[in-house]
């Protein structure tokens, strides 16, 4: 079996914003606080770039018929997620377009928390971000459902899409996590 | 008189720092759309002249069972022009619509003529007008030139204009692919390339009054 190196990339960013986040639980204050938001910046910068992956093997499918960036047979593939006509877009967007518009939300308003975390509307900022990812959930939830029942040939599971979902639920527990602390009084 | 002046409201640390936060947000992204189009540039798909026909997928019946359809799986893409492959003719009707009923007369010559060369395909889809109500059995009746009540609204599909069409019907009854075709009404029929991409669209030749026949001819060639 070949070795999926993009796939590798993608899990070792997941990998890297998990202990993130466990080692912020660990850290009392703002040392804590920041480490966390790294965790969910780690997360939506993933999420981003497997968004762009995505959307790459979607181009690739319709120029070629085919592509060489994810197993087009088998369980565990791309060919028949992303190259579904039915289901490989919102209202024509594809969904690579929609994630990465997503996740360049939750990376813009963690990024702004990041480099100040003392501004006054950093209280709301961490609400919005944990509306931001709840509001993802329904559309993973959906494309999970897609995935194993709906495109030709279901089930199926695409690597990097759930790469994204992942990264999604990722930001989702951070961004609870995050609010707490704001809510907790054990922001900084 | 005073003079008064309208000072600027100083930016707070709080505004700029969203700004930045903005900024790198929309850097990122940007950089990262790049690289897509580097590795996989965006294919224009529509039904233009140029562009890359819609897909669809829906179910099909070539005279058996109804079974799944894919049009791209007619697609060979790495087809180039002078190059082997079936040129593709995309047929939309409505088999209550009068056009379509007549047209079943020019597509049967057109497939005895180009049969060998172009691949047929007939989208049947619903028009929402009182009277084009129809069903599986009308779309194989109206295909096979069968008896039944009910094409052209109340004629006998038997008595369609043509002989039975031996090719693919697909039923998009829902009109599920009408809106990526952008088909203005029925009959419509568009001719594309082997490799999947639009090669003649008579919405594009009303002024030249360029018709199908022509336009394979001119395409395809032979016969």
């Amino acid at each position: 079996m070949a070795v999926d190196i993009p796939l590798i990339a993608f899990l070792s960013g997941l990998a890297i914003a998990t202990a993130l986040a466990v080692r912020a639980r660990l850290r009392e204050g703002e040392a804590g606080t920041m480490t966390m938001l790294d965790s969910g910046l780690v997360f939506s910068v993933v999420g981003l770039l497997s968004s762009g992956w995505t959307y790459a093997i979607h181009n690739s499918i319709l120029e070629s018929g085919d592509t060489t960036m994810c197993a087009s047979e088998g369980l565990i593939q791309c060919g028949s997620v992303i190259g579904d006509p039915d289901w490989n877009n919102l209202f024509g967007i594809p969904w690579g377009i929609t994630g990465l518009l997503s996740f360049s939300l939750l990376f813009f308003l963690f990024l702004s928390l990041r480099m100040d975390m003392h501004a006054k509307w950093a209280d709301s900022f961490t609400t919005y971000s944990l509306l931001a990812g709840l509001a993802g959930v329904p559309f993973v939830v959906f494309l999970v459902f897609v995935e194993l029942t709906q495109v030709e040939g279901a089930p199926h599971i695409c690597p990097y899409c759930t790469i994204a979902h992942l990264s999604l639920i990722g930001f989702l527990v951070v961004a609870y996590l995050v609010r707490g602390r704001k809510q907790g009084g054990i922001w900084a | 008189m005073a003079r008064r002046r309208r000072a600027a409201a100083p930016k707070g640390r709080d505004d700029e720092v969203r700004l930045t936060a903005a900024l790198v947000t929309f850097a990122l992204t940007s950089m990262i759309l790049m690289a897509v189009m580097l590795l996989a540039p965006v294919v224009k798909v529509g039904p233009s002249e140029g562009e890359l026909a819609p897909d669809f997928s829906a179910q099909s019946y070539s005279g058996g069972t109804w079974v799944d359809f894919r049009l791209s799986d007619l697609f060979n893409k790495s087809w180039g022009p002078g190059g082997d492959g079936d040129w593709i003719v995309v047929q939309y009707i409505d088999t209550d619509c009068p056009y379509c009923w007549s047209e079943g007369e020019l597509m049967s010559q057109l497939h005895s003529q180009w049969g060998d060369e172009v691949t047929f395909v007939t989208v049947v889809v619903e028009l929402g007008i009182q009277g084009h109500e129809s069903n599986r059995e009308e779309i194989e009746a109206f295909r096979d030139k069968t008896p039944y009540d009910g094409c052209k609204t109340n004629s006998d599909c038997a008595d369609r204009p043509g002989d039975s069409h031996p090719w693919t019907y697909v039923d998009d009854l829902n009109e599920k692919t009408t809106g990526d075709w952008e088909i203005p009404g029925t009959p419509f029929t568009a001719l594309l390339q082997p490799d999947g991409i639009v090669a003649w669209n008579p919405l594009q030749h009303e002024n030249d009054g360029e018709g199908i026949e022509t336009a394979i001819q001119r395409l395809v060639g032979g016969a």
